[in-house]
């Protein structure tokens, strides 16, 4: 195999900038869909019959599509919904929020059954309100036994970010294929994207392990 | 301080409590026996609203807590619960067990209710735990603590829903000895037990329920000695 890296060297600074474009994107979107998927997890256990219809429509319709699909009906399809063309990168963190706040909901709603009832009992027996309840006694502990479902999401969020390429984003993976373009050789500089994604889920990764024995440590 | 009237609670079809009419008097430590089955728990649980009676109705003071109308988390701050399985919050200490629910729920500063707890700890022994997480205390100190975490609330009635059925036997003392304690300070006591020395020594009355019924409602000399029902009979004769 004939692999030349040397000739790649200058353009490392433009690649590695996208790696500021994929966190941007990848952290905003991890943020709101994490919110998202909170309260759509509440929806879902909620007595309301209608919050609960909603979240579950809702989850089936992002679970139900392509993540790429729903990326370009957002961003070429906001003349249409917005009245007005958004920028890519808010195309971006948008979809990409809407989308794992469906699959975080069900990770949510997942933990949350799994605390013992008797949790909030003790909660309603000391006269401590739902929302106060739920906060502080019922989503902590749902939190801990989820940690390991929540970082596979956030790690496939990371991954799947490659996607804005299809609507100009310039994150790592535009970066690349452009370099590749510039150069009419595209095996070496895919390598170096397939690198810096690999750095950052195993970044993840370690933060993960980090926060889960920060989370531990009342066993 | 507790009135119940005509109580009934249905699971579907199941009838678990079939009219139960009875009250508690403030200062008054009441047991509450029977075979499995019984309704006991139910009945008990009904008290603080955990289970939501199907017909009858419950006053707490001059409050009926059975009116839609009333408050249920205020009167619930009066009313403190011990469960057989203790329901700790795993994932605070010992000390913020017992602050949590006067801070967030009594708007407490973090200060009084600190020192509330504290003496509470110190009460039923196990100061040296405060900043413990509950996984690390063995059964009977988590029971002691789940009464100290009620007792935070400073209620006026404690439920003791089967508190030292879960525990090794070795450790049941220990928990009985702080029940006891909290009996002589002349706190209202409503006590699911089969511990029938503990209910002969520390009641002042024994419901003896029976298939969703109130067989028997006497002191405790004489239900141990002279049970009227045959009912309260048999099972006497199975537990001694």
């Amino acid at each position: 195999m004939n692999l030349d890296f040397a000739q790649f060297i200058p353009s490392l600074p433009y690649i590695l900038k996208g790696v500021l474009v994929t966190l941007k994107i990848v952290l905003l979107a991890g943020v709101l869909g994490f919110i998202f998927g909170i309260i759509l997890s509440l929806f879902k256990i909620s007595s309301i019959k209608v919050l609960g219809w909603f979240a579950d429509l809702y989850t089936s319709i992002f679970r139900g599509t392509p993540l790429v699909l729903q990326l370009m009906l957002i961003y070429f399809g906001s003349p249409q919904i917005f009245g007005y063309q958004i920028e890519p990168y808010t195309a971006a963190v948008l979809s990409f929020s809407l989308n794992s706040g469906a699959y975080i909901s069900e990770i949510i709603r997942a933990g949350i059954l799994a605390v013992d009832k008797g949790q909030q009992e003790a909660a309603m027996a000391l006269g401590v309100p739902y929302r106060k309840m739920m906060w502080d006694i019922i989503l902590p502990q749902a939190l801990k036994n989820i940690l390991p479902a929540l970082l596979n999401e956030f790690i496939s969020l990371t991954k799947e970010s490659a996607i804005v390429t299809t609507i100009g984003v310039m994150d790592v993976m535009r970066r690349s294929y452009q370099v590749g373009a510039e150069y009419y050789s595209y095996f070496e500089p895919l390598l170096i994207a397939g690198l810096i994604y690999y750095v950052l889920v195993i970044a993840l990764t370690f933060l993960g392990k980090a926060v889960e024995g920060r989370m531990r440590r009342s066993d | 301080m507790i009135k119940i009237e005509k109580l009934y609670k249905n699971y579907g079809k199941l009838e678990v409590l079939k009219g139960i009419t009875t009250s508690i008097k403030t200062g008054e430590v009441v047991a509450i026996i029977g075979p499995s089955g019984s309704g006991k728990s139910t009945f008990l649980r009904c008290m603080n609203y955990l289970e939501k009676p199907t017909d009858g109705k419950i006053w707490f003071g001059d409050q009926e807590i059975t009116d839609k109308k009333t408050n249920i988390m205020k009167v619930r701050q009066n009313v403190g619960m011990v469960f057989q399985h203790f329901h700790l919050f795993p994932h605070k200490t010992v000390l913020e067990n017992l602050t949590y629910a006067p801070i967030k729920v009594k708007g407490l500063s973090k200060a009084e209710a600190e020192k509330i707890g504290l003496e509470l700890l110190e009460r039923v022994g196990l100061s040296d735990k405060a900043s413990e997480f509950p996984n690390r205390l063995s059964g009977g100190q988590k029971q002691r603590v789940a009464i100290a975490r009620a007792l935070a609330m400073q209620p006026e009635v404690m439920l003791f829903d089967e508190p030292t059925s879960a525990l090794d036997p070795e450790m049941v003392k220990e928990v009985l000895d702080v029940m006891k304690s909290l009996a002589h300070t002349g706190m209202t006591m409503a006590i699911v037990t089969h511990e029938m020395g503990f209910a002969k020594e520390v009641a002042d009355r024994v419901l003896f329920l029976d298939n969703g019924m109130l067989v028997e409602d006497s002191p405790p000399q004489e239900f141990f000695t002279n049970p009227k029902s045959s009912r309260a009979q048999e099972f006497l004769q199975k537990m001694l």
